[in-house]
């Protein structure tokens, strides 16, 4: 009996102690699944939307730019797509001095390139030469430049890399996520040449391009497919010591339908996408899971919202008088009022949904408010609202008016063809006939809508404006009033930083509320202490939702689907998915 | 026949430099241009750099003018979407399409065809139940043919549910090759094919009934010639006139690819081309696609007037006259 009792209190033992290696999120230079999960070997098939126009991520912003190099190349640190939290990667360890300015990183030992060169640290010191080099046209140099100024680099020895900011920097060494590390033996040539903005690019042969990361790049038939195969040198092992990546191969199929992309995922013939599943699709992929053909996860609440906004430049409405209620608070709370989010999330994205009263939604754990002004849905309240700035419907007809006649009536645009964003705003158009403002919908092509939208030629727009990064010191061209994505009044400027700072030209003056989140932003980005910037940004939040410039109404929620015979997926909001970790991936029956 | 031919040439160059200078302006016109693919909050320098490239920052007659000037040379500009030549991804993508519209091409002629052959001569249950079929055909949208198929090929297993080749073809045989596209090819070719037999079908029909009363046919009958030589020496070959333009029409539409079928299948044609290239306004791709487009659609009309120069002896005769 006793034999047996022990025999339980072992087993059981030993289950919690798998569980708990099971959840936990895994040592940098490791990973937690174990052999008896996840074997070697094996081909995952990975569908992608578009194809890449250039290997080389420092001139190339594209998600399949960005996926490539994530399968490829390595970063010094990087973001865990899944817990937000910073993770050594290439650099093993760092240490930071007291005025958050100086950065010391040493870099992990015995780390080769694909080609079997040594990882040194004049390999780091060339890309951020070649990030700031002004011939590259680097898409990343904004993000690694502060008040103007890049990042400083010097390399005491070959294993050791110290950055010097030009000042504190709220986000620290988050930034040099952005920044792929590339093999100065193969492109020093190139940037000599100043012909570094077009190495590798997509007509590269793929023997040439050489990287840090889990995989290299095999072939590349343009418009059909990539191949990858496992980099032998690859530097990361698994907890039991098993070498990564556990794949041999990962092939990225290009299907650029997404009603294709489902039907050949259910099929089998694709493992996984790189974008979470459409509210319409749920229920064949669920389908699918019963038949154990997929798994479905459920992602949780994305981190960007659909938005609805009015055209507050001043100058795009010249003189029609409209623009005196438009441009009033009262007239945005009104709508916000106007609208059940409830019902909003129930009708546009079939129940998938959650209410935010933000750009910032509970998505972004870190850095999300639940404090900010709430509007719940009262119709009367909005009407009230609307009368006291002199909107009412004078003529009986339904739709409000000012005192002159002029009618509350819109015309908002949306892209064509995207089913939530149609649905959205017919949804709007509904809501609001309720409390008296009068909606017509124009559903136009991409392209178009993001070219009336910078020239501010519109009235209102129902769209989704994705943020780049989940910490807001990185969104400040959102933020700030001089920053080319504050969308809803575009600073009349041909040139600026993403910081919004030195080389703007003078626009319309702010208004105090966006003066006073200039201020904000501008202390929060250069403030190191977290907790302080969160206390900082949470004020940012509150005066948002108080003046309302842009409307939010409900945050999707993500699901995604993948084949079942995937394992080792770790799920994340941000794209992609779930080959952010592609080197922990594996596949059922593999080998 | 030389001016003949001649004379078709330059129809073909006209043709194609229509067609092409037609797309770049109009794709130029068109509301939106490619910096939108650089997401709506591109920094405004790359934008620049981007319109610079592309021309786009110049006027539309002088971006035309410039381009008509390389083009000249052969040389079509870059595209945005694969940051590469444009002339490159059109022959690429035009060889597809090819195989993809010969095999639809054939499929249709040995099904259509023969079956008109048969509607138009014989009356029944079972030419009934033919007619009945084409008409259902050429009811469905290919946009509903495609998703068949490729439901039908992702339900069963029975084919691939789309692409050109698998995913495992990487450094095989040539031989392996072929048979990987001749296991992709039925899902594409027949939700091209079955439309165009439907039409093939209703055409040879009529033109067979209308054929078959002719006084020769009946002077042949009378003659005491057999039922199945009277239909294939005599009614088909009379019939074959109108049958030769509309073959022509169909050669150029197919090989001018198929936005639809090409884009549900993941076929890498032309047609799939074009479509990526207009949504993403990549204006060069556009006209080079276009040109290719209207080169085969060239192609197909010469072909029309040669079949037709084959079997139809007035046409000859005209020709030497």
């Amino acid at each position: 009996m006793k034999t047996r009792l022990l025999g339980i209190v072992v087993t059981a033992g030993m289950l919690a102690v798998g569980y708990v290696f099971w959840r936990s999120p895994g040592a940098p230079g490791s990973t937690t699944s174990t052999a008896a999960q996840q074997a070697r070997g094996g081909q995952l098939v990975a569908s992608i939307r578009a194809v890449p126009r250039s290997f080389n991520r420092l001139v190339a912003r594209e998600q399949t730019a960005e996926l490539l190099s994530l399968l490829t190349q390595g970063r010094l640190v990087r973001i865990n797509r899944s817990t937000f939290e910073l993770e050594p990667w290439l650099a093993e360890r760092w240490e930071a001095a007291p005025d958050g300015r100086t950065f010391t990183l040493h870099l992990r030992p015995g780390v080769t390139w694909s080609d079997g060169a040594p990882f040194t640290a004049a390999d780091v010191l060339f890309t951020l030469q070649a990030a700031f080099d002004p011939k590259t046209e680097s898409v990343v140099a904004e993000q690694l430049t502060i008040d103007g100024k890049p990042i400083a680099a010097a390399a005491p020895d070959d294993h050791t890399v110290v950055v010097t900011y030009p000042a504190a920097s709220g986000p620290g060494l988050r930034l040099f996520d952005a920044l792929v590390i590339l093999p100065r033996h193969k492109l020093e040539g190139a940037l000599k040449d100043g012909t570094f903005a077009n190495a590798w690019n997509s007509a590269t042969s793929p023997a040439e391009i050489v990287g840090t990361g889990p995989f290299t790049l095999r072939e590349y038939v343009p418009g059909q497919r990539l191949v990858l195969d496992r980099n032998p040198r690859y530097w990361r092992k698994a907890a039991d010591g098993t070498q990564l990546p556990y794949l041999d191969r990962i092939v990225l199929q290009v299907v650029p339908d997404q009603d294709a992309e489902l039907l050949r995922l259910q099929a089998g013939d694709i493992d996984m996408t790189q974008s979470e599943l459409r509210p319409d699709d749920y229920v064949a992929a669920k389908r699918a899971e019963d038949q154990g053909k997929l798994k479905v996860v459920e992602l949780g609440v994305g981190p960007d919202a659909d938005a609805f906004w009015f055209d507050l430049k001043p100058e795009a409405w010249k003189t029609d008088p409209r623009f005196a209620f438009v441009s009033k608070r009262e007239f945005r709370q009104a709508i916000s009022y106007g609208v059940d989010r409830e019902a909003f999330a129930e009708h546009v994205f079939l129940g998938a949904a959650v209410p935010v009263w933000g750009p910032i939604t509970s998505g972004n754990k870190i850095w999300f408010s639940p404090n900010v002004l709430r509007y719940p849905p009262d119709v009367n309240k909005a009407k009230e609202m609307l009368k006291s700035i002199g909107l009412e419907d004078r003529n009986g007809n339904g739709i409000v008016e000012d005192a002159q006649g002029h009618e509350a009536r819109f015309t908002v645009i949306t892209q064509r063809g995207i089913g939530w964003y149609e649905r959205g705003t017919n949804e709007l158009r509904t809501q609001l006939a309720r409390v008296g403002i009068a909606l017509e919908v124009a559903p136009i092509d991409n392209g178009a809508l993001i070219k009336r939208m910078l020239s501010a030629d519109y009235e209102a727009i129902y769209y989704r404006p994705l943020a780049t990064d989940l910490d807001p010191a990185s969104n400040m061209d959102f933020w700030l009033s001089t920053g080319s994505g504050h969308f809803w009044n575009l600073p009349d400027q041909t040139s600026q930083d993403r910081k919004g700072r030195a080389t703007q030209e003078e626009g319309p003056a702010p208004q105090e509320w966006e003066a006073r989140i200039d201020m904000l932003m501008a202390e929060q980005a250069s403030t190191v202490d977290l907790e302080k910037r969160k206390q900082i940004f949470n004020q940012v939040q509150k005066t948002f939702a108080e003046n309302l410039p842009v409307l939010y109404f409900v945050a999707p929620r993500l699901y995604y689907a993948h084949n079942a015979r995937v394992l080792g997926v770790v799920p994340s909001v941000q794209r992609p998915p779930a080959l952010w970790n592609a080197d922990s991936l594996s596949v059922r029956g593999g080998p | 026949m030389v001016r003949f031919l001649l004379r078709r040439l330059l129809f073909a160059a006209l043709l194609v430099i229509a067609v092409s200078s037609g797309a770049l302006l109009l794709t130029r016109l068109a509301p939106g241009d490619v910096t939108a693919n650089l997401g709506a909050f591109a920094p405004p320098d790359e934008v620049a750099r981007t319109r610079a490239r592309f021309d786009l920052d110049r006027s539309p007659v002088a971006q035309w003018g410039g381009w008509a000037l390389r083009a000249s040379r052969f040389d079509f500009g870059d595209s945005f979407l694969y940051n590469r030549p444009v002339g490159g991804l059109i022959r690429a993508a035009a060889i597809n399409t090819a195989i993809l519209a010969v095999a639809a091409l054939a499929v249709a002629t040995f099904i259509g065809i023969p079956f008109g052959i048969m509607t138009g001569s014989r009356r029944g249950a079972i030419s009934a139940a033919v007619r009945g079929v084409s008409l259902v055909c050429l009811s469905v949208p290919p946009l509903l043919t495609s998703l068949f198929f490729v439901f039908l090929a992702s339900r069963t297993g029975w084919l691939p549910s789309g692409g050109m080749t698998s995913v495992d073809v990487v450094d095989v045989s040539w031989s392996a090759w072929l048979l990987d596209v001749l296991r992709h090819l039925p899902m594409p070719a027949l939700a091209l094919a079955l439309p165009l037999a439907a039409t093939f079908e209703r055409l040879q029909s009529q033109a067979i009934s209308e054929t078959i009363h002719q006084p020769f046919v009946v002077a042949a009958m009378a003659r005491g010639v057999t039922w199945r030589q009277l239909l294939l020496d005599h009614a088909w070959r009379a019939s074959l006139r109108s049958m030769c333009a509309i073959y022509g029409l169909a050669i150029g539409a197919l090989l001018s690819g198929s936005f639809v079928v090409e884009y549900v299948t993941a076929w890498p044609g032309l047609g799939r081309l074009m479509y990526e290239a207009l949504r993403a306004r990549d204006i060069y791709l556009v006209a080079g696609c276009a040109a290719m487009g209207g080169l085969f659609l060239a192609f197909g009309s010469v072909v029309a007037d040669l079949l037709l120069f084959a079997a139809d002896p007035r046409v000859r005769e005209g020709q030497a006259a």
